[in-house]
């Protein structure tokens, strides 16, 4: 009897195996969950590890021996008194990144949540235009803002700039002062400016699908328009725009590429810079870590915050009603004179950074535009010895056109794998909506996204030091793997979005004919929801092509453009430096508008907004 | 008190027009149904009277104020329509109790503290939700959520109710259950409702009077009954009656003043009315299936179906290549393809111009 029922007991679980195995939706949750539980999880630990054990660099002043264990980086770094060396190093930083992060989440959410509530809400003619131009800061490399602030208010009286003139002192004579270029104040601008139009997306996004409804029954209950933003729409987008603000904080928090080119009088250290630092030094590394885990430690609590905060019992899922006929505000006599005021400041930050770019590689002596020559773009000479490989003119330089085409091939692979990753864990936690595994996975995905740039880096960084995983040390698979995990947020997040909005009916009359799963993800799937699934590889290739802080630590010299670009930024070959950026903006914006002209793919799409 | 005056009211979105030159009045107190097929411009013509759509052309009058006008330039805010609207989706706020929700438009009318507790308490209990005071929309049913939005709406005692398909989210049983304590609420609170629904059924059990439209022309603008005896025109004939009235093409011949023929299934019948008819022409002969009555009379077809509902029973009939609705009384169970016969009976049979789909006759056939 016993017998017979263990055996029934065991044909019960074999049959239930089976049929788990014979959904997809099952096999690419598994296949996810131990993929990102090795690129992920794993990662963590051993950074974790990292931080407690002694590198061969520290072995002298550590005093022990490699591999051992110590607790000497968090000592050292949290509580050194002497020479003050923690307050200098870590605490000051800290309190500067956070200062610096604060500022440029309410520049970056205030600018761009009035530009998405006068774009969805308003209105203000141009609308097109507006939200064309308003998205380039952020598909600019993040340092394009900084390198523009710097082109702009450079000026004669600034040591720091090697005397530079810049186009504000060019035109009109103005010398600003040095607080205004380098240190705290351009960081933060900068980087509210990055974020300015990420935050615009996500508002956006949510306003263009709030149902319009909602404030139409304010009005009709006699509401004032003040009040009806104050008591409904902002309370209803506030999910929304607490989540922008953390994921700004957070990426502001860990910015290293702003602060790196805005702080060459070194009075502004970051918590980021500071890791560099520390990573470059052999004895250091260790501390490293401690700062990379305190970064990530940030992040998770800005993300637990995020997910308490949201959900619960006011759920804020709008049925989207009648939204198309949302009635917009009339600004009347305010009008021409908002919109004047926002395209200038778009048209400043968008358009004239590129024209900026393009000016500076041309000049002979920075900012004096009687030196017009063609010469860092041609020359067949030396210009710098001390930067990696060659030096030549930007147009017959071996180095940046290797850089360039690695970087392309880098982003392009990330792109795939990211992308088509996104997709996948998208299609299961559509179809697996509500398991757990399928939470894990889709939450694991998400991950990255607030692991800090530079602390990724480190993370893997950290594990090509191992012994199994040397291998992979600056080689270009690291960074394809690097760069595949990181950008699989907003890829995964996109192919969820665009997978919850197909019925499970379109696949299951696939089903029923016998259709088998690649066809049915080909033929039925894909060509559904092009737009945005290409949105979903669009979005990571941008990223890449133009990502300098995940790449720094573990990027081997000349491999890829940004890499490139920030060793001539470094030696003080600025006509370079700005040429190159400008080709990458070039690329960049020239993919993003060729990809939209023919599938409709945008980054507003990647984003989820 | 508040009589709506609509007088060339059009709107265009882009080129396409959604309501096309519309004049309406509706008196105080009454309660109009816009009825129409989906896209007929109902929902925009509602939303202009509300103020959430602007007209393109026209002038709208609300009791003795003009609250939009193209030509002279007026366009008064929905705030200051002193209107209430009831929407599809119910516009809940999502992060306010029921008891906030109800609460938010008597603030704005700046009621002090205890009358807003004392009005949204009435409230509650006029709409049996008040256990629900403290809960967040999400919390509640669609039925429940339903009453709520009606409390919020009521709350400010509108003179004007505007409702655009409120009971489209419920369910049958909760729908039916709704309609009666619409049309109940009507009587209690004086106020001039204006409804829009896409359910004929719904618009011939509420309204006082119906005004149907289609591809955003008004198509006919009177009480129900009389929009279910005598349909102005094809459409309105077609659209309103379930199951659909039958129509047969045929052709009219004038014989008298209050007499004439028509041809029915091969045969010519004399037609009488009691008014005085048009000239001969082709017609569409409209027929509503309780006119059919089977059993007995000059006429047989043969059963295609029979879709029998519990309290009537609805029989398709093949007589030569046209297809009869007829509906029997009771449950009655016809067997297929067997023959019976059948009468045309009453005085409501409609003639349509073939040409122009307009009434032109009523009256009843005689064999």
């Amino acid at each position: 009897m016993a017998v017979q029922i263990k055996q029934i007991n065991s044909r019960k679980a074999m049959n239930n195996l089976r049929s788990y195995i014979k959904k997809p939706a099952n096999i690419i949750t598994v296949l996810f969950f131990v993929i990102l539980l090795f690129t992920v999880c794993l990662p963590l630990f051993s950074l974790v590890r990292d931080s407690f054990i002694v590198h061969p660099g520290e072995v002298r002043d550590v005093g022990a021996k490699v591999n051992s264990f110590t607790l000497y980086h968090w000592k050292t770094l949290l509580a050194e008194k002497l020479y003050d060396y923690s307050r200098i190093t870590f605490w000051k930083p800290l309190f500067n990144s956070i200062l610096m992060a604060l500022l440029s989440c309410i520049i970056s959410v205030g600018f761009g949540g009035v530009v998405a509530w006068l774009i969805t809400r308003s209105d203000i003619p141009g609308k097109k235009f507006l939200s064309t131009i308003f998205v380039f800061p952020y598909i600019m490399p993040s340092w394009s803002i900084a390198m523009f602030w710097e082109n702009f208010f450079k000026n004669s009286r600034i040591v720091a700039c090697y005397n530079q003139v810049g186009m504000l002192e060019s035109i009109t004579g103005i010398c600003v002062p040095e607080w205004m270029l380098y240190g705290f104040f351009p960081c933060a601008m900068c980087l509210g400016i990055h974020y300015a139009p990420f935050a615009y997306l996500l508002i956006g996004g949510i306003l263009r699908n709030m149902d319009a409804n909602l404030e139409e029954a304010a009005t009709v209950l006699k509401a004032s328009r003040f009040k009806i933003l104050r008591k409904v729409t902002l309370p209803i987008v506030m999910p929304a725009l607490i989540s922008t603000v953390l994921l700004v904080f957070s990426s502001s928090l860990s910015s290293f590429t702003v602060p790196s080119f805005l702080n060459k009088n070194g009075s502004f250290a970051t918590v980021s810079t500071t890791m560099r630092s520390l990573f470059n030094s052999s004895s250091m590394q260790g501390q490293g870590f401690v700062i990379a885990i305190i970064l990530l430690v940030f992040s998770v609590v800005i993300l637990t915050i995020n997910n308490s905060l949201t959900g619960k019992r006011k759920s804020f899922t709008t049925v989207s009603g009648k939204s198309g006929q949302v009635s917009l505000v009339k600004l009347g006599k305010a009008r021409m004179p908002i919109i004047i005021l926002v395209m200038i400041i778009a048209v400043f930050f968008a358009i004239v950074p590129l024209l900026s770019f393009a000016l500076e590689s041309f000049l002979e002596v920075p900012g004096d535009y009687s030196t017009f020559t063609t010469y860092y773009w041609t020359t067949k000479d030396t210009l710098e010895d001390r930067v990696f490989g060659s030096s030549q003119g930007i147009l017959v330089n071996p180095t940046i056109w290797k850089a360039m085409g690695g970087s392309i091939i880098l982003s392009l692979a990330v792109a795939f794998i990211s992308g088509t990753s996104g997709i996948m864990i998208g299609y299961a936690s559509a179809r697996k909506r509500g398991s757990r595994l399928a939470r894990w996975v889709s939450n694991m995905a998400f991950f990255p996204y607030l692991i800090p740039a530079m602390s990724f880096g480190a993370v893997y960084l950290s594990v090509s030091y191992t012994k199994t995983f040397s291998f992979l040390r600056s080689s270009i698979w690291l960074l394809i793997i690097v760069g595949g995990i990181k950008f699989l947020p907003f890829a995964s997040k996109s192919g969820a979005n665009s997978m919850m909005q197909l019925s499970p009916e379109i696949e299951e009359a696939a089903m029923i004919i016998d259709v088998p799963w690649w066809k049915r993800m080909l033929k039925i799937l894909f060509p559904i929801q092009k737009a945005s699934f290409i949105s979903g590889y669009l979005l990571p290739f941008i990223s890449c092509m133009r990502e300098l802080s995940l790449f720094v630590l573990i990027a081997a010299p000349g491999s890829i453009i940004t890499r490139v670009l920030q060793d001539f930024d470094t030696n003080g070959l600025t006509q370079v430096s700005n040429g190159i950026n400008f080709l990458i903006i070039v690329i960049v914006l020239l993919v993003q508008f060729v990809t939209n002209k023919l599938t409709g793919a945008s980054i507003d799409k990647g984003i989820g907004g | 008190m508040p009589k709506i005056i609509l007088e060339h009211v059009t709107k265009r979105f882009d080129k396409f027009v959604a309501v096309d030159d519309l004049n309406l009045v509706i008196e105080d107190r009454d309660f109009i149904t816009l009825l129409g097929p989906s896209g007929c411009g109902k929902t925009t013509t509602l939303r202009m009277i509300a103020g959430l759509e602007t007209p393109t052309e026209g002038r709208i009058t609300i009791g003795d104020t003009v609250v939009f006008d193209s030509e002279k330039g007026i366009d008064i805010s929905a705030a200051r329509r002193n209107i209430g609207f009831l929407f599809q989706n119910y516009a809940l706020w999502p992060h306010m109790t029921v008891y906030q929700n109800i609460a938010f438009g008597l603030e704005n009318l700046k009621w002090d503290k205890a009358r807003i507790k004392e009005r949204v308490a009435e409230m509650l209990a006029m709409l049996k939700i008040e256990q629900f005071g403290a809960r967040y929309p999400s919390e509640l049913s669609g039925g429940q959520q339903q009453r709520v939005a009606i409390a919020r709406t009521l709350a400010p005692s509108p003179k004007v109710l505007f409702m655009d398909e409120p009971l489209s989210n419920l369910d049958a049983k909760l729908r039916l259950e709704m309609r009666s304590e619409l049309k109940r609420l009507h009587m209690d609170t004086d106020s001039t409702f204006v409804y829009v629904t896409h359910d004929q059924m719904e618009a011939m059990a509420l309204a006082t009077k119906i005004c149907l439209l289609d591809k955003g022309v008004l198509q006919q603008y009177e009480p129900p009954l009389d929009v279910y005896n005598a349909p102005a025109n094809l459409f309105v004939a077609d659209f309103v009656g379930n199951p659909t009235m039958n129509f047969i093409e045929s052709r009219f011949e004038k014989t008298g003043d209050n007499e004439g023929t028509v041809t029915l299934f091969g045969r010519t019948i004399k037609f009488k009315s009691s008014s005085s008819l048009p000239e001969s022409m082709d017609v569409v002969v409209g027929i509503r299936p309780e006119f059919i009555t089977l059993g007995k009379g000059s006429f047989e077809g043969s059963v295609y179906t029979t879709l029998p509902s519990g309290m009537e029973t609805t029989v398709k009939l093949m007589v030569g290549k046209e297809t009869i609705t007829s509906v029997v009384f009771g449950s009655v169970d016809y067997k297929s393809q067997s023959i019976q016969k059948f009468s045309i009976s009453g005085d409501g049979i409609l003639l349509y111009s073939k040409d122009s789909g307009k009434l032109e006759a009523m009256g009843s056939l005689e064999d």
